[in-house]
């Protein structure tokens, strides 16, 4: 009985893991869409290239004989949100801002092709094979008895929970006290009215892509070094999960896509654990289709009238 | 107008006497993964096939013509492979070298047969290849269907492990030779607990090696390539999930280490023999050293072969005739570093001989069977 309480518990932390990451992921995707009303498909390629940015600076902070894991992390975390934060900057710049007031379909496709570019660039840059970094941070703590059951939980996987929280907190706060973020806001309930009333629109859609990038680095530094490895390809599937995540929770909805990221890596993690890990994704999207068939705006959504 | 015309003929000229000069060499196709997570076993392939077509033009070529290598880059991606194949018949190239991921070879190979070109591929080792009574597709290595085998009875024999996991990666070549290799342990009355699929290209296997840990698995058969399973023994590591693990050639290169780090030690591998190990290929591996080449890989030596075999039969049958030339493979036997090789009527080498190899953590493997 003990045993498949601890078992059930280890396969909780797991899904916890991996769905608090999905949830860094997602809200990048859900602030631009609650925003301009439109997906970012380059998001995933951002969260990829902090990844990379995060892997050179802690090879080369290493390399220079620098031993302080927490300024290690730090230095990674901040340069990486950093780059990303460019990137992010750059693509609404080249790639969607042109296209502001046409018809959807072109930023759709204009996103795409940002994505498509994205990969190929850091794979002619860094090359297409994994590349691999040990760990630097090591040890987990166990519970329960080898001879029955015995749950872990790695140091890894509790920073994972705690930046991804202390993260979650500071945007939430951002968005709801500071000046910036009720803009954001207002942006989001009417994007018109809100230029009419003084406030620099365009500097507030820069704002959310660069403030959704810095989060996909959080998260690319963050299962960077859970995992240890980067390819060029990695963005595609994980912005394809955190997407998922974001619409079961609600697109557009901030906690909607830390619920639909924590939901989303759970149900993953149990179906792997009670049934077969083939059968996940069947599951997890299976799941995004229930959803949405009784709840077309998602779990946090609010339903509304299209926007123009 | 008439100057248009001069330009015109001179251009039909200058397209004549580049189809002629090109005629003058004999190309053979090299098509496998340049891009891509798996483009490391590309490279293997590539540089023996290079090594080879060097060596034989520095011979003197095939009946006084130059062996020219054109790469072709498929990424391991069954769609790119047929649009690869498809480039390659419009090239008018007649001989190739490849594919190397299983579930390219296949579609791209019902195209050479069509067309009458030759393929040899020195990598491919799913049995279907080679099962629809195709004239023009060979190999130069093993198959899935010996592999497997190989693998299980060694597991039978050396291991004997209590409670077994077969974990693939849903693709042709992975599925292929977990499921050969269950089939075998069922056989044997060994405890075949868990076969489970993961999807290529995923990251987080924490639940699989939960649930394995929780079936208290102390054996674990995987059938893929080396970006999972690196990643499934780093995350067994780190969640102190101790089984013995084992696998096919497809996670046996250094990368396997450079992801799992400590964890890959121990790793048992089924690998072709180490035909760079053999006193007899000693001048070719300085003359690989010598280019600054591994030669090392799996698939380094039956590429070279593949184009010896071909550069032979080409200077047997007076021409770059594939049908002749598949007559002939098929007819002879043919000495070359990965030893004398012989196809039988399908396609396949009559012979090839797998070894167990345990993994190092640096990256190096010493044979145990």
């Amino acid at each position: 009985m003990e045993e498949q309480v601890l078992y059930f518990v280890q396969q909780l932390l797991n899904g916890l893991t991996i769905g608090s990451t999905y949830a860094l992921i997602a809200i990048g995707y859900t602030m631009v869409y609650g925003i301009v009303g439109m997906i970012n498909f380059a998001h995933g390629e951002v969260y990829m290239i902090g990844t990379y940015v995060a892997f050179i600076v802690i090879a080369g902070l290493t390399f220079l004989g620098l031993e302080s894991l927490p300024f290690i992390f730090m230095a990674a975390l901040l340069v990486s949100m950093m780059v990303a934060a460019t990137y992010g900057f750059a693509i609404e710049r080249v790639a969607y801002r042109p296209l502001r007031g046409q018809p959807r379909l072109l930023a759709l496709i204009s996103a795409i092709g940002m994505s498509i570019f994205l990969q190929n660039f850091v794979r002619l840059a860094q090359g297409s094979r994994d590349i691999a970094m040990p760990s630097l941070i090591t040890g987990r703590w166990t519970f329960g008895s080898p001879d029955t059951f015995e749950a872990s939980l790695s140091y890894m996987q509790v920073i994972i929970f705690i930046v991804t929280l202390v993260t979650m907190g500071a945007l939430t706060l951002f968005i709801s006290k500071s000046k910036w973020g009720r803009a954001c806001r207002s942006c989001s309930q009417d994007l018109g009215m809100t230029n009419l009333l003084g406030i620099n629109t365009n500097n507030i859609i820069a704002l959310t892509f660069v403030v959704g990038a810095a989060l996909a680095a959080v998260a690319g530094l963050l299962l960077g070094m859970y995992y240890g490895v980067v390819n060029p390809y990695i963005g595609f599937i994980a912005g394809l999960k955190a997407f998922t995540a974001a619409v079961l929770g609600g697109i557009g909805s901030i906690p909607g896509a830390m619920l639909g990221g924590i939901l989303l890596g759970t149900t993953e993690a149990m179906t792997s654990a009670y049934f077969s890990s083939e059968y996940k994704d069947v599951v997890a999207f299976g799941l995004l289709i229930l959803v949405l068939l009784f709840r077309p705006s998602g779990l946090l959504g609010k339903p509304e009238v299209e926007k123009i | 107008m008439n100057f248009k015309k001069t330009l015109l003929g001179l251009g039909v000229s200058a397209l004549v006497l580049g189809a002629t000069a090109a005629q003058a060499d004999i190309k053979i196709a090299l098509a496998g993964p340049v891009t891509g997570p798996v483009a490391q076993y590309g490279d293997m392939q590539f540089t023996g096939a290079k090594m080879a077509i060097e060596q034989i033009n520095k011979a003197g070529g095939v009946n006084g013509e130059k062996l020219v290598g054109v790469v072709y880059d498929d990424a391991c991606d069954p769609k790119q492979a047929t649009a690869v194949a498809n480039k390659v018949v419009n090239d008018g190239v007649q001989l190739v070298l490849g594919h190397l991921c299983s579930s390219s070879t296949e579609p791209a190979s019902d195209i050479y047969e069509d067309e009458g070109i030759l393929m040899i591929t020195a990598a491919s080792t799913s049995p279907s290849i080679t099962e629809k009574g195709y004239q023009l597709i060979f190999r130069t290595i093993g198959l899935d269907s010996l592999q497997g085998p190989f693998a299980a009875n060694y597991i039978i024999s050396d291991i004997k492990p209590l409670r077994v996991a077969v974990i693939h990666d849903k693709q042709q070549y992975g599925e292929g030779l977990a499921t050969s290799v269950k089939g075998e342990l069922d056989k044997a009355g060994i405890n075949v607990v868990m076969f489970e699929g993961v999807t290529s290209g995923d990251k987080d296997f924490s639940a699989l090696i939960g649930k394995m840990k929780k079936e208290k698995i102390d054996f674990v058969y995987y059938g893929g390539y080396h970006p999972e399973l690196g990643l499934i023994l780093r995350q067994s590591s780190e969640k102190g999930f101790d089984a013995k693990f084992m696998g096919p050639e497809g996670v046996g290169n250094p990368d396997i280490t450079a992801i799992a780090g400590e964890a890959s030690e121990g790793l048992l591998v089924t690998l072709p023999d180490s035909f760079e190990k053999d006193p007899k290929n000693a001048e070719l591996v300085e003359a690989f050293k010598a280019n600054n080449e591994d030669p090392s890989g799996a698939f380094v030596f039956p590429s070279y072969s593949a184009i010896q075999i071909m550069a032979d039969s080409i200077k047997a049958v007076g021409s770059v005739d594939t049908m002749k030339m598949a007559e002939h493979m098929r007819a002879n036997t043919f000495a070359t570093p990965t030893g004398d090789l012989a196809f039988d009527a399908k396609g396949d080498l009559k012979k090839f001989q797998f070894v167990v190899y345990n993994w190092h953590k640096d990256g190096t493997k010493s044979a145990v069977k």
